[in-house]
């Protein structure tokens, strides 16, 4: 037990020596991680979208109309920032992309609205963005539902009818929404606490199928063997063991920059995050070390990591979700850890919900540690005989 | 007279064939490397299908969710019916306690929950304003939108009755009570996306970001392996002849520009019309915004290939962008919040203004004028990449000719050791 212990130690040893032999290793496992945080951090930093560009277009031109238009730069989410003279031109801003919306009051707006003869105001949006176009329809309707209420309440007071009365009457039914676990709509708690992850996980699928083919490629596989005494475990967990470190320092790092420095709520203990994260970097080192078994021929297995690391966008569930997908697409998105990181996220660490109901995607995050098994044998014969060795022709 | 004219096309003539050689021999690097033609071909084939099947529900329907009925009375079940008839939302279950529900909620079976107060029916009788309350699944912004949307509506609907009622029972004709309760009609009206879809949303940006970043890579694995070939680690074959800077340029970018075209015809041409999503945008127009977007990727390619210094490089160092650059197009998070270092980032990559522009052109139907801005930035990052490929190419042609140069005087041996590659 003691000599494996000090094998491992002894390839760990070996593989920093490595690490600091290339510009390369520093990079994937440290300045591009912390980069990409500081890129979302700061991408997200306001958290809510504010002053959305839009237009008026006021084909009315009276007291009444402009009053409407007045009303309509109220909210914090959008601002009019032009007033232009016809629909064209402002559907043409909306199409070059100056505008997200507009709102046309029509002409004659303020005599129909005296002569009961209930005018149309039309708004436009730009739909062709997710959080953009949901916020502007949003955005528009809530204003003008205001807007039409108070053309209702100042009737009714002119009628004198008192104020409580006028309130039930113009909205009988109240909405009041209520946001669970995340009372701020914020959205960065939406976007950067998967994002990064998503992120991490691409650097650690590469790093860890770098570390073993670059072995493979450059053949020196076997002096990696000789000093784990040719046990292929000891020398895949020592290999493994200083990128594990330096990767759970770098996750810890972004909790940090997600839990204190963009205070997203945590409502769980130190301890559960540090279990959580260590457990997705060794989900991903042990997909890792699948890939290059299966694929001993680095090239190859870049390209499998590449197109799994990419996917995981996806099939995590974050932009579209999980439930609403074709139902075999369901099942393989079980196959991403983070899918199952997220889990434990929104439901233990956001929600704060008690641990029985995310327990299930720890052990789930535990059986990808089982994946290398299946390929050991054929990743042992490949550093052994070297037999994927792509033949370069030097010229 | 004869000879005149020979002098003239003698080195046009030797230029076009010397240029025609070098993209016919950057045809055969492609197609004989495994790796990368799996890059270039198959990557945009699948991932585009892989895509469109697993956004193809494309919105969030009947999300479950959970009615807390305090008042069971006719009029709260006839609220309840009225959330199920929702295109968005579908009640799982009514006539629980708040508990529960939360319970259900905590277990996935229900994803947002509506209480109707133990007042609701004697409120609306005794004409008192009476308040449902909505609580959301804030997990995915499309369970949010789709519980606000349907709550929003049916309140606003249910209420919309209650005074046309009480306003018709003071006197007022159907009429009358409509203009009261309206006073003007509102006309929701979704330029591009009418129906909100998600892979709409989605494929196009993804499509665009696949064609920089495939070409990319592919680039500089090219420009690895190459490094990784030539004895002295050198990115330009030492031929015997100088190879120029210019035709090398261009016959390598030719053979690019040859596959990414007839790869955009499927990318942009056929997925668009399979799965339906927007093409307002026209042959020419489309050809205006992709030609300047294609060859500044292949200039960037190029000019980025020089650091690669081994064939894993570009995968290990390039492929993170793709996330980021998503994001940085300005189709997720809107321009008008970025801060100002993010929009100047965002010049640098051809992507972001390609996204944007074909959005703008296939979705909402924009011209080319009212897409000068990103014809025009994508065709002056074609200038500057072309430009900085020159310089750094020509560096390295003028290197090999430097090196094989050495070799008339050095040994191969002293000159690895010289350059520190030596074994």
């Amino acid at each position: 037990m003691k000599s494996i212990l000090t094998n491992i130690w002894k390839v760990a040893v070996r593989e920093v020596n490595r690490m600091s032999s290339r510009g390369l290793y520093i990079l994937v496992v440290l300045v591009l991680p912390i980069l990409s945080i500081m890129f979302f951090a700061s991408l997200f930093k306001e958290g809510v979208p504010t002053k959305m560009p839009i237009a008026i277009v006021d084909l009315d031109q009276t007291s009444g109309s402009r009053k409407v238009a007045r009303n309509i730069d109220v909210t914090p989410l959008s601002k009019v920032t032009e007033n232009l003279q016809s629909e064209t031109e402002a559907m043409s801003e909306l199409r070059t992309g100056n505008i997200y919306g507009f709102v046309v009051i029509p002409k004659n707006f303020q005599s129909a609205i005296l002569a009961s003869r209930q005018p149309v105001i039309s708004y436009y949006y730009q739909n062709g963005f997710l959080i953009a176009g949901g916020l502007m329809q949003n955005d528009l309707t809530l204003i003008l539902h205001t807007l039409s209420g108070g053309i209702n309440i100042q009737k009714r007071e002119a009628m004198g009818q008192p104020e409580d009365y006028i309130m039930s009457q113009v909205q009988p039914i109240l909405l009041s929404t209520h946001q669970l676990f995340n009372p701020t709509a914020n959205y960065s708690v939406y976007i950067s606490t998967i994002v990064l992850p998503i992120m991490l996980q691409l650097f650690i699928l590469l790093m860890t199928v770098y570390s073993i083919g670059i072995e493979i490629k450059e053949k020196t596989s076997h002096e990696w063997l000789r000093l784990s005494e040719k046990s292929i475990f000891t020398a895949i967990t020592g290999k493994l063991l200083p990128y594990t470190v330096i990767f759970f320092i770098v996750m810890m790092f972004q909790n940090f920059m997600l839990y204190k420095v963009m205070q997203i709520p945590m409502h769980t203990s130190l301890g559960w995050l540090m279990l959580g994260s260590l457990l997705f970097v060794m989900a991903y080192q042990a997909i890792g070390v699948f890939f290059i078994g299966l694929l001993p021929m680095m090239r190859h297995s870049l390209n499998l990591s590449a197109f799994y690391g990419i996917l995981a966008l996806t099939l995590c569930g974050f932009s579209f979700p999980i439930e609403a997908m074709p139902p075999v697409f369901q099942y393989w998105a079980s196959g991403f850890p983070v899918r199952h990181y997220m889990h434990i996220f929104q439901s233990q660490i956001l929600a704060g919900f008690e641990l029985r109901y995310s327990i299930l995607s720890y052990l789930y995050l535990m059986l990808f540690f089982l994946l290398p098994l299946t390929i050991i044998n054929r990743l042992k014969s490949a550093l052994i005989y070297q037999t994927f060795i792509e033949n370069v022709h030097k010229t | 007279m004869k000879n005149k004219y020979l002098n003239i096309f003698r080195p046009i003539s030797e230029g076009f064939s010397n240029t025609f050689r070098i993209w016919m021999r950057e045809f055969q690097l492609i197609f004989s490397d495994v790796g990368v033609m799996i890059l270039i071909f198959v990557v945009p084939l699948i991932y585009p299908l892989l895509y469109s099947f697993i956004y193809y529900p494309e919105v969030v329907r009947d999300l479950p969710i959970a009615v807390v009925d305090l008042s069971h009375s006719a009029d709260s079940r006839q609220f309840t019916r009225d959330l199920d008839a929702t295109p968005d939302l579908k009640v799982a279950t009514s006539s629980i306690s708040m508990e529960e529900a939360i319970m259900m909620f905590k277990n996935r079976e229900v994803r947002g929950i509506v209480q109707i107060p133990e007042t609701f029916s004697q409120d609306i009788a005794m004409k008192r304003q009476t308040t449902i309350s909505a609580y959301a699944d804030m997990e995915f912004f499309l369970y949010y939108k789709a519980l606000m949307t349907g709550a929003s509506f049916v309140s606003l609907e249910t209420g919309h009755k209650i005074q046309i009622n009480n306003l018709m029972n003071e006197g007022y004709t159907e009429r009358q009570a409509q203009i009261t309760a309206e006073p003007f009609k509102m006309v929701d009206n979704a330029m591009a996306n009418q129906g909100g879809g998600f892979a709409s949303y989605g494929i196009p940006a993804a499509l665009i970001l696949i064609i920089q970043q495939t070409l990319i890579i592919a680039i500089g694995i090219l420009a690895g392996t190459a490094r990784e070939r030539h004895i002295f680690g050198t990115l330009v074959p030492m031929d015997r002849k100088k190879m120029g800077t210019f035709r090398l340029v261009i016959g390598k970018a030719a053979a690019y520009f040859t596959i990414y075209a007839l790869l955009c015809i499927y990318m942009l041409g056929m997925i668009p019309e399979w799965f339906g999503y927007g093409q307002s945008a026209d042959f020419t127009e489309l050809i205006a915004l992709i030609m300047p977007f294609i060859l500044s990727s292949i200039f960037m390619g190029l000019t980025l290939s020089v650091i690669f210094k081994n064939r894993e490089s570009a995968m290990m160092l390039y492929l993170f962008t793709s996330i980021p650059l998503l994001f940085l197009s300005g189709i997720i998070w809107p321009l008008s919040n970025f801060s100002p270092v993010w929009l100047a980032m965002r010049e640098i990559f051809p992507s972001s203004n390609a996204i944007f522009g074909y959005i703008k052109m296939n979705s909402l139907g924009a011209t080319i004028f009212e897409t000068r801005k990103e014809i025009m930035s994508l065709w002056i990052q074609t200038g500057v990449y072309f430009l900085t490929v020159c310089i750094t190419y020509g560096y390295q042609v003028n290197y090999s000719v430097h090196l094989r140069s050495e070799l008339a005087s050095h040994s191969y041996r002293e000159i690895r050791q010289k350059i520190g590659i030596g074994d």
